[in-house]
């Protein structure tokens, strides 16, 4: 039996997506125009628009920036680790799972720079030459949060970049034998000159494998740094040793919800099931059942630690949280709702992994608000989110769908050269055997 | 004229006119005969461009002296005047509030006639018509209507008009004037008296109805005799006694050692009790009371240092026993004064008193006034700085009078309801453009002069109108005969029996100039009570609720509902901002299931008013105070439309007090916008017994090295046993430091700006184990400034270095370096820090802005700056030698009356700071947190010796 990558290719080169696939871009694109007037309006009128006030500087901002980089970050994590362990079922989801965690990422970059009170002047945390001779604070958790974005945006799309350079020849090739040479020259140029050639393949797998291991250091980072963000101040709920580690494996289940749910529509969309087959559906979903497993253990400790093991200020501020409903639709949604994913028959129906992942997602959505607005309780004026920050949310979330969509039309949603070599291997172990 | 126009329709060619005419009087008006230019009547203290002057502010007609601080002709600011018994150098929220109001754009600029502008030439001949009109009948149908008048020149011409004019009469209107307490000295002495508490001296206090720590014209100096008392009392180990009963709780009550709330006739009978307990002569019934016994043991312990005080919330009955009981107790810690709103410079034998309403009861004069109004014998009405139709109870009926005077003038500062409702409307000068003189609450007098140039161009003095009524006001009949400043001169030639040109007199009134007092308070009476004094009874108790109707904290009757600053600030003991409401005991709202902000309809008679209701911890069952001053219908943004308008519900006579008021749910919410301010990380109080002391902070372990300062090293130290939460800090702070007024939304939403903010602490049953057993509960004010932490947090968590330590200690914010991620305001545990939600700086820029302090753009964080500017001021000063006399004071130092506010070098061992610091009481804010506050408290006292034991019944 023999794979083609045809289908894949045709994916990419189809001159026109479906009706639904237009459909889906044009709702995308509308959510990405909100976003727009969004920011329009953001910059315009200043964040004021906002609902924040004092004590709740911060709100949807920094919330949905910690989630979307712990959705970048599991999806990263989970492609770099298939990377390095040269897992099978790298061959299937890699490629959209760096997708996706491009796509968060450039999502999470937005919110520092739009959450501050004069965005215009964001360049300050850059170390620059200015006339004022001020350089930025290195000691301050922000200025480690700005390097910590940066560089996992220069690293993601690297990782994305260099295992997508020869399927992007490939597809050149096959553009060019179409006889669209515009097209052809578009991926060409994206290929760098790719031609195949044993000194090619070597480099290009020491670089994929080198960026691979950049990523994991810099993923553990990336997380650390947005909870060391609360971490440094006085605030009871959040200066908190345990948050960062928290933080970093929470984040878990909602990059892996979301891959998860993607793949589930990639597949059905696309008529890719062979490439994303039961097995690798499968093995996602045991994946974020076990990360909610594992956070729901960590949820248990920090309990223990929130509510036994501290002092008196971080009891109280513990026993807030637990008084809002936010934590504990982190905790069902999360934690606990994943674990419907040990019985097989729910892992291999898209009708049901698709709403567990997108949950689970949204339960670590919650628990971040229950960090962020349920941590800091104190009295005064309530935070009630305006209309401006929920159109960030969703236009957020658009432009998140509108990449993978652009993605999923204009390149291979599945790794092909790694499809042909794992189909050559099978041939050299079937002819062996 | 053209055929077929209307002949009242003016042609382009007669516009052309007007709008000439107008321009030639404007143009007159610069040189005309008042005084225009720099307002340097006196040498200025301090630099050339930035001096104060000294002048007086009236509150309820009563004057408080002030400074008022310039910046290039501007008057930025108002501090206190330190040679002034009613101030003493610190201020109240009112004084504070004054300039706010100077630079009011929607002050009245124009004269109108009925409602429409007019040019000001035809008032000059409405007005000489009148006159005209009125010496040809003898005045008959001329009526003076003035609020509170202490002013001994605007005394004296009001004379003169009465003795011009035979058929004039004066009238009053004071929505909170005291008439229970003129009943009260009436029935005791015999004549009308004002009582000058001595609160440095008594060592026990039994307050009825009276608040002397809360707001009024005396507020600033009985605070601080009170604090200094407190002190004394702390260093000999005993601190004074405080017993307060009333019905609503108010800034003496939060102080109280001992407080009953009681319903205003229980007070009554309180009163009663205590005396029969005192054997008080002349008691004409006895009564009982099961805390009297206590009460009077402590009085009688104190012996002349005892004093009884009553206050509006008590009826004319208590007055006169409270009056009974310190003759009796021989206290000497109150003076008897003639009081300074009567009296004086009226010839009232020759005038009679029917014509001297203004004298007496301000109830029954302004009822005389609107019978005489609603009957057609008032031709002429002039009413000089009062809105009776806005704050005149309803009942009473007002407006519906005032249509029935042919001619009224209303002369005052801004378009009330009164300026539309009159045939003319003149605007008023503001005190600080004007010339004056006033009498302190003690009788001191003050002359007012201007601290600024005229803001508004066809501006007025009272006096001018009354000088014009009585043909002074050609300028050609003298060199500025017709001025205020001539119509004073010639008041005080005449009280220091000196020619007006003489080179004697003028030493005199440039020294009264300078110095802003003019005079001595008059010798103290020492009356006795009159045999047969006890005649008064207080009406019995009806079925229903009592009303009290109370002079709103930022308000009073109305008068300050313009101002936005006052407006804004967050009420002392409700937090209520932007509004009003109907305040309750808890168990009177628990029993009709009513929570904060649900709304109720109150009646009383058949007056009915929507009101929201707050209940109130420590408010008396069977009461509901109702602040006065809500809900104006006409007026500016600040005030149009903001709370519910007691003046709806309250009786015809004015009375403060009124039984039968019924109180319906009317199942909606209309949720009083309570100001969330925000507070940093909760701190259980701290209270100290007598004798106490808290431990020392411990030195919080550090691997870093400690900082050297090898300068001053700046710090502050609060002392929560002085702070009444007067707000006057506050204030000081928002003038001083150009913070904006956000408004009401934006308070809702949790986006006030205040630098300073006070939080208050409810001790009691849910006060925390100190204040275990207080019932009902107390609060503690308590300051909250910028810390200004050694080891401050906000620092490190600012990337781009926009918040970073000075040589000297400060915590400063570099706002051109702010980029606002709002991190600091994060880190900072004490909740100091405040962000620029929106662009504020239209609101402050102008005259009114402090031109030392930045203003800030959209988007950056702000906070205290210990007033940084002060104090390079200070040291700019220092170097050049000719500086502001002294170190450095900050604007909510300067302020507090009651001084609990020390700031200056922590490093030199003798400086107030540190001194503090060596206090028992002394105490660093969340100390456990290791950051090391240059802001410390001392904390408050709570106790006094234990009692004397009661006495028995009456021997």
């Amino acid at each position: 039996m023999s794979l083609s990558t045809a289908p894949l290719a045709r994916a990419a080169l189809r001159r026109h997506g479906g009706t639904s696939y237009r459909l889906a871009v044009a709702a995308a694109a509308f959510g990405v125009v909100v976003l727009a007037w969004a920011v329009a309006v953001l910059l315009v009128r200043g964040i004021g628009v906002w609902g924040n006030n004092q004590p709740f500087v911060w709100g949807f901002d920094l919330i949905a920036y910690a989630w979307w980089i712990g959705v970048a970050n599991a999806a990263s994590l989970f492609a770099a680790v298939l990377v390095l362990r040269r897992h099978g079922l790298r061959t299937a989801v890699n490629r959209f799972a760096e997708a996706a965690a491009l796509a968060a990422v450039l999502v999470a970059s937005l919110y520092p720079v739009l959450h501050l009170g004069r965005p215009l002047l964001a360049h300050w945390v850059f170390p620059l030459p200015m006339t004022t001779g001020v350089w930025p604070y290195f000691g301050s958790t922000l200025v480690w949060d700005f390097w910590g974005i940066v560089s996992h945006l220069v690293v993601t799309s690297l990782f994305w970049f260099i295992g997508l350079i020869p399927d992007l020849a490939t597809l050149r090739d096959r553009a060019a034998r179409e006889g669209r040479l515009g097209v052809a020259r578009a991926y060409g140029l994206f290929a760098l000159g790719w031609r195949g050639s044993l000194a090619h393949w070597h480099r290009h797998q020491a670089a994929h494998r080198l960026v691979a291991a950049l990523v994991l250091p810099l993923l553990l980072s990336a997380q650390t740094v947005v909870a060391l963000e609360f971490v440094a101040t006085p605030v009871p709920a959040w200066h908190q040793p345990r948050l960062p580690l928290q933080v970093l494996l929470t984040g878990l289940p909602a990059g892996l919800g979301v891959v998860l749910a993607l793949a589930a529509v990639l597949r059905g969309g696309l008529g890719i099931e062979r490439h994303i087959d039961d097995a690798d559906m499968d093995l996602l979903a045991r994946l974020l059942a076990a990360a909610g497993a594992g956070c729901a253990a960590l949820y248990a400790y920090d309990a223990l630690s929130g509510l036994v093991l501290g002092d008196a200020a971080t009891r109280a501020a513990y026993a807030a949280r637990l008084s809002h409903p936010a934590w504990w639709g982190g905790l069902a949604l999360g934690a606990l709702l994943p674990q419907l994913l040990w019985w097989r028959r729910l892992r291999l129906s898209a009708r049901s992994v698709v709403p567990i992942g997108l949950l689970a997602s949204a339960g670590v959505w919650l628990d971040r608000w229950s960090l962020v607005v349920d941590g800091l309780d104190r009295a005064g004026a309530a935070y009630r989110p305006s209309l401006n920050e929920w159109a960030l949310l969703g236009g957020g979330l658009a432009l998140f769908c509108l990449c993978l969509l652009l993605f999923a039309r204009h390149v291979p949603v599945v790794s092909m050269f790694e499809i042909r070599h794992e189909e050559n291997e099978r041939e050299r172990e079937e002819a062996e055997a | 004229m053209t055929a077929g126009r209307p002949a009242t329709d003016p042609t382009r060619r007669d516009a052309l006119g007007l709008m000439a005419a107008s321009t030639a009087l404007a143009l007159a008006g610069c040189d005309g005969p008042d005084e225009f230019g720099q307002p340097l009547w006196s040498r200025g203290r301090g630099a050339p461009d930035a001096a104060s002057y000294a002048t007086v502010l009236e509150l309820d007609g009563l004057g408080r002296g002030v400074l008022v601080h310039t910046r290039a002709g501007h008057a930025v600011k108002v501090e206190g005047n330190p040679d002034h018994p009613a101030s003493l150098g610190a201020t109240d929220v009112f004084a504070e509030a004054a300039v706010l109001s100077l630079h009011d754009p929607e002050r009245s600029r124009r004269v109108r006639a009925g409602g429409r502008p007019r040019p000001e030439a035809e008032l000059e001949a409405a007005l000489a018509a009148a006159r005209e009109t009125l010496r040809a009948t003898g005045g008959q149908g001329l009526r003076l209507l003035t609020g509170p008048v202490s002013s001994p020149t605007l005394r004296r011409l009001i004379g003169q008009v009465l003795a011009a004019f035979p058929g004039a009469a004066w009238h009053r209107h004071a929505p909170l004037a005291e008439d229970a307490a003129l009943d009260g000295a009436l029935a005791a002495f015999g004549r009308p008296v004002a009582v000058v508490p001595d609160l440095a001296r008594a060592r026990a206090v039994l307050c009825l109805g009276a608040d002397p720590l809360g707001a009024g014209p005396a507020q600033i100096r009985l605070a601080r005799d009170w604090s200094e008392g407190r002190a004394a009392g702390r260093a000999a180990g005993a601190l004074p006694w405080l017993c307060v009963a009333g019905a609503t709780p108010g800034l003496t009550a939060a102080r109280a050692d001992r407080r009953l709330a009681l319903p205003p006739a229980e007070v009554t009978r309180l009163a009663r009790a205590v005396a029969t307990a005192l054997s008080v002569p002349g008691l004409a019934a006895t009564a009982a009371h099961p805390e009297a016994g206590a009460i009077a043991a402590r009085l009688r312990a104190a012996g002349p240092d005892a004093l009884v005080l009553a206050g509006p919330g008590a009826g004319p009955e208590a007055h006169a026993l409270a009056h009974a009981t310190n003759a009796a107790l021989g206290s000497a810690a109150r003076r008897l004064v003639p009081s300074p709103l009567g009296g004086e410079g009226l010839d009232s034998e020759r005038l009679g008193s029917e014509r001297l309403g203004g004298e007496g009861k301000a109830g029954e004069s302004l009822r005389d006034l609107v019978s005489s109004m609603a009957a057609g014998t008032v031709s002429h009405l002039l009413v000089l700085d009062a809105d009776p139709v806005g704050e005149a109870p309803a009942a009473l009926g007002f407006a519906a009078a005032l249509d029935r005077v042919p001619f009224s003038l209303h002369l005052g500062p801004r378009l009330d309801a009164t300026a539309l409702a009159a045939t003319w409307h003149a605007p008023l000068r503001h005190p600080l453009e004007s010339w004056g003189d006033s009498l302190a609450f003690d009788g001191t007098p003050a002359l007012c002069q201007p601290a600024t140039v005229p803001l508004v161009a066809s501006a007025r003095d009272a006096a001018q109108v009354l000088l014009a009524l009585l043909g002074h006001s050609e300028p050609e009949g003298g060199p500025k005969a017709g001025t205020a400043r001539a119509a004073v001169r010639a008041t005080w030639a005449g009280r220091w029996n000196l020619p007006a040109d003489s080179a004697e007199f003028a030493a005199r009134w440039e020294a009264a100039l300078e110095r802003g007092v003019a005079g001595e308070a008059p010798p103290a009476l020492e009356p006795t009570p009159r045999p047969g004094w006890d005649t008064l009874r207080d009406p019995p108790p009806t079925d229903g609720l009592v009303a009290a109707f109370v002079p709103d904290p930022a308000v009073r009757a109305g008068e300050w509902a313009h101002n936005a600053w006052l407006r804004e600030l967050p009420q002392p003991l409700t937090g209520l901002a932007w509004g009003n409401a109907a305040l309750l005991a808890p168990a009177t709202a628990a029993a009709l299931g009513l929570r904060a902000g649900d709304e109720v309809m109150l009646a009383l008679e058949d007056r009915r008013v929507p009101a929201p209701v707050l209940p109130l911890p420590g408010h008396a069952e069977g009461v509901v105070t109702l602040p006065l001053g809500g809900g104006r219908r006409v007026g500016e943004v600040a005030a149009a439309g903001r709370g519910f308008d007691a003046g709806l519900l309250r009786p015809a006579d004015g009375a403060a007090l009124a039984a039968g008021l019924t109180l319906h749910p009317t199942g909606r919410r209309a949720a009083p916008p309570l100001a969330p301010t925000a507070r940093g990380q909760e701190e259980a109080p701290r209270l100290l017994a007598p004798g106490g002391s808290l431990a020392p902070p411990p030195r919080d372990a550090s691997l870093l090295p400690d900082w050297p300062y090898p300068g001053p090293a700046w710090a502050m130290a609060i002392d929560l046993d002085a702070c009444i939460g007067c707000n006057a800090c506050v204030l000081a702070c928002q003038a001083e430091n150009n913070v904006p007024v956000v408004g009401p939304a934006a308070v809702a939403a949790g986006r006030a700006m205040h630098w300073l903010r006070i939080d208050r602490d409810v001790l009691g049953p849910a006060g925390g184990p100190e204040a275990a057993g207080r019932d009902p509960p107390a609060t503690q004010f308590r300051p909250v400034p910028c810390m200004h932490c050694e080891q401050a947090p906000c620092e490190p968590a600012c990337p781009v270095n926009a918040t970073v330590h000075d040589s000297e200690g400060l915590n400063v914010m570099v706002h051109a370096r702010c980029i606002g991620t709002r991190t600091c305001a994060n880190a900072c545990p004490y909740g100091v820090r405040r962000f620029n939600w929106e662009d504020h700086r239209r609101a402050v820029a102008g005259a009114l802005r402090n031109p030392e302090v930045s203003l800030r753009p959209r988007g950056v964080m702000e906070k205290c700056t210990y007033c940084s500017h002060r104090i390079a001021a200070a040291r700019a000063g220092a170097a050049a030698g000719d500086g502001p006399a002294g170190p450095a004071r900050t604007a909510c130092q300067s302020a507090c009356p009651t001084r609990a506010i020390v700031f200056g070098d922590l490093a030199d061992p003798d400086g107030p700071v540190a001194r503090a610091r060596r206090d028992g009481r002394h105490f660093l804010p969340l100390g456990q947190l290791g950051t090391r506050p240059r802001t410390s408290y001392l904390a408050r006292m709570e106790g006094t010796a234990p009692a004397p034991p009661a006495d028995g019944a009456p021997g």
